[in-house]
């Protein structure tokens, strides 16, 4: 079965106003969500990314230059990523499209898993 | 990934978010009220940054007053204007982190949670400002949802709450209880505007349902609070506690399946909350203590009147109308004159409800209330003047009110040529 991995792109000012209230109810869809995915045994893993800034390495006439970021220039900043396992891009995208992550603005970013260099 | 299969406490972040706000209030001072909303809104975010990956926590509370505890320490290693006082409120922090507290009350943060409330409602602040600053900190509502349940702009409850702080800020407000002798009025303050919450929640007659329930409840909460700590209790306390929870307990049964709004008299009595009601006797029981008797108390027995009648034909509106007697002794409100002409409906019939009617009429309070020629025209229906019972309702539906309540008011003018 393919492999594809859910990138969770933030939009972190969409929540900044939301209640206390508001935010659990957020929290609670998101849980409920990955409960019916796990449950059907297609949520393989999930992961939240630290907190910006990374670092970014890049190598320019022999040099290695790491400097902090990417500080995104977009409001977007990856958050974290899932792997599921689904049949097709479009099964991928069916199960990700319950994800309370697309009510506040966020976006999600689905790419297969290149399993054949595996 | 590993989820606490309990999930979430119903509005464990609200009520978790007031007491950390009034925890770290108590730490850095009430000057700093932005800075400590904005440490507690962070680790409101953290947690919805990061338990979708990692599942809830097995001690979700737990958790987040540890981030917010964190929070706090980099604030202070952060912002130069801690820079004396930070040893001391690092060693504080670290001290009374309510690290281990579960789901059950935590004393320390009782303590905490009261004194927001008396600093919320500090004579200092014009009331509406008491009410909109206790919704925002002490209940974690949002500034939409406040402008939701008040009806009133965002823009407006935002200016309240900047100017609220500001005041605070240069009165320099000791974050504390009351002096004894200071007590007692600052207490009515507080009774007051968990008075107007729960009003503003159950009786209001616009805004958005889930926000009102929500305030009926936060309300029933911060007066149990004020009930049930020892520096606080008194019988005026516990009257508005019953009050609160007898009036709540028939919350429910006020609207059938279909959102019509269903009359006292034709509830499914069944429908009416017993958890609350117990609650509501069990804080009357304890408002009877000592000889003062205040408005809350007359509200609350009448409440409680109306939950002990186990049918509509039981209900005792002769004890019923002497409360309203009473009551429009304590609190000669328009309002109150005009609840009391259904007990004397009850009691003595339509024409001497009519009779007392007349005068409110002319009330200015009254002017824009749909309840009163709604009334007026149930009483007109009800000896069987057709023609004014329909303009009464007519003139009813030309005021606001919300949409249940336009349909009641349609359906009582079908009745009406139904009949004729």
């Amino acid at each position: 079965m393919p492999k594809y991995v859910l990138l969770l792109h933030d939009a972190p000012d969409s929540y900044s106003s939301l209640s206390p209230e508001q935010l659990q109810q957020v929290i609670q869809k998101y849980v409920a969500w990955g409960e019916t995915l796990r449950k059907t045994g297609v949520l393989q893993g999930g992961q939240k990314l630290a907190d910006e800034p990374g670092r970014i390495m890049r190598q320019k006439n022999g040099q290695m230059r790491v400097t902090d970021g990417p500080y995104s220039e977009t409001k977007e900043v990856l958050g974290g990523y899932y792997i599921v396992s689904a049949g097709s891009y479009e099964r991928a995208i069916d199960l990700a499209r319950d994800c309370p992550h697309f009510d506040y603005g966020g976006a999600i970013e689905v790419r297969e898993l290149d399993t054949m260099s595996q | 990934m590993t989820t606490d299969p309990k999930g979430l406490v119903d509005h464990l972040f609200r009520e978790r978010s007031g007491q950390m706000v009034a925890w770290l209030t108590r730490v850095f001072g009430a000057a700093y009220l932005d800075l400590v909303e904005e440490v507690v809104q962070d680790a409101l975010l953290k947690a919805l940054q990061q338990w979708p990956y990692s599942g809830v926590p097995s001690n979700p509370a737990g958790w987040l007053c540890q981030v917010a505890r964190n929070g706090a320490l980099d604030v202070l290693r952060r912002d130069s204007a801690f820079r004396s006082r930070a040893p001391a409120i690092a060693a504080e922090l670290t001290r009374s982190t309510p690290g281990t507290m579960n789901e059950s009350a935590d004393p320390v943060f009782e303590d905490d949670e009261l004194k927001m409330i008396f600093l919320c409602c500090h004579p200092a602040l014009p009331m509406d400002t008491r009410v909109a600053l206790s919704l925002k900190t002490v209940s974690g509502f949002s500034v939409q949802e406040i402008g939701r349940a008040f009806l009133t702009s965002d823009a407006t409850i935002a200016q309240r709450l900047v100017r609220a702080k500001r005041r605070l800020r240069e009165l320099d407000v000791p974050f504390d209880l009351p002096s004894a002798e200071d007590l007692s009025p600052r207490l009515d303050a507080v009774l007051e505007v968990i008075y107007l919450l729960f009003n503003e929640g159950y009786a209001s007659r616009g805004g958005d349902e889930l926000v009102r329930a929500d305030l009926c409840f936060e309300a029933l909460r911060l007066a149990r609070l004020v009930a049930r700590s020892a520096r606080t209790e008194s019988p005026a306390a516990h009257a508005l506690a019953a009050l609160i929870a007898l009036q709540a307990a028939r919350r429910r049964a006020r609207l059938d399946d279909r959102g019509e709004i269903v009359l006292l008299e034709e509830q499914d009595r069944s429908r009416w909350d017993a958890g609350l009601t117990a609650l509501g006797f069990a804080h009357l029981e304890r408002s009877a203590a000592g000889s003062v008797m205040t408005a809350y108390h007359v509200q609350a027995a009448i409440a409680a009147a109306h939950t002990s009648a186990s049918s509509p034909a039981d209900t005792p509106w002769r004890d019923i109308l002497r409360l309203y007697d009473d009551l429009a002794v304590l609190n000669p409100s328009p309002l109150v004159r005009l609840n009391r002409i259904v007990a004397v409906w009850k009691v003595h019939g339509s024409e001497a409800a009519l009779t007392d009617l007349r005068p409110l009429e002319a009330e200015p309070a009254l002017q824009s209330y749909y309840l009163l020629p709604a009334l007026k025209g149930r009483l007109l229906a009800s000896i069987g003047d057709q023609g004014a019972a329909r303009h009464a309702f007519e003139m009813a539906l030309a005021l606001p009110c919300s949409e249940p309540e336009q349909r009641f008011l349609e359906k009582q003018l079908k009745e009406l040529g139904a009949r004729s």
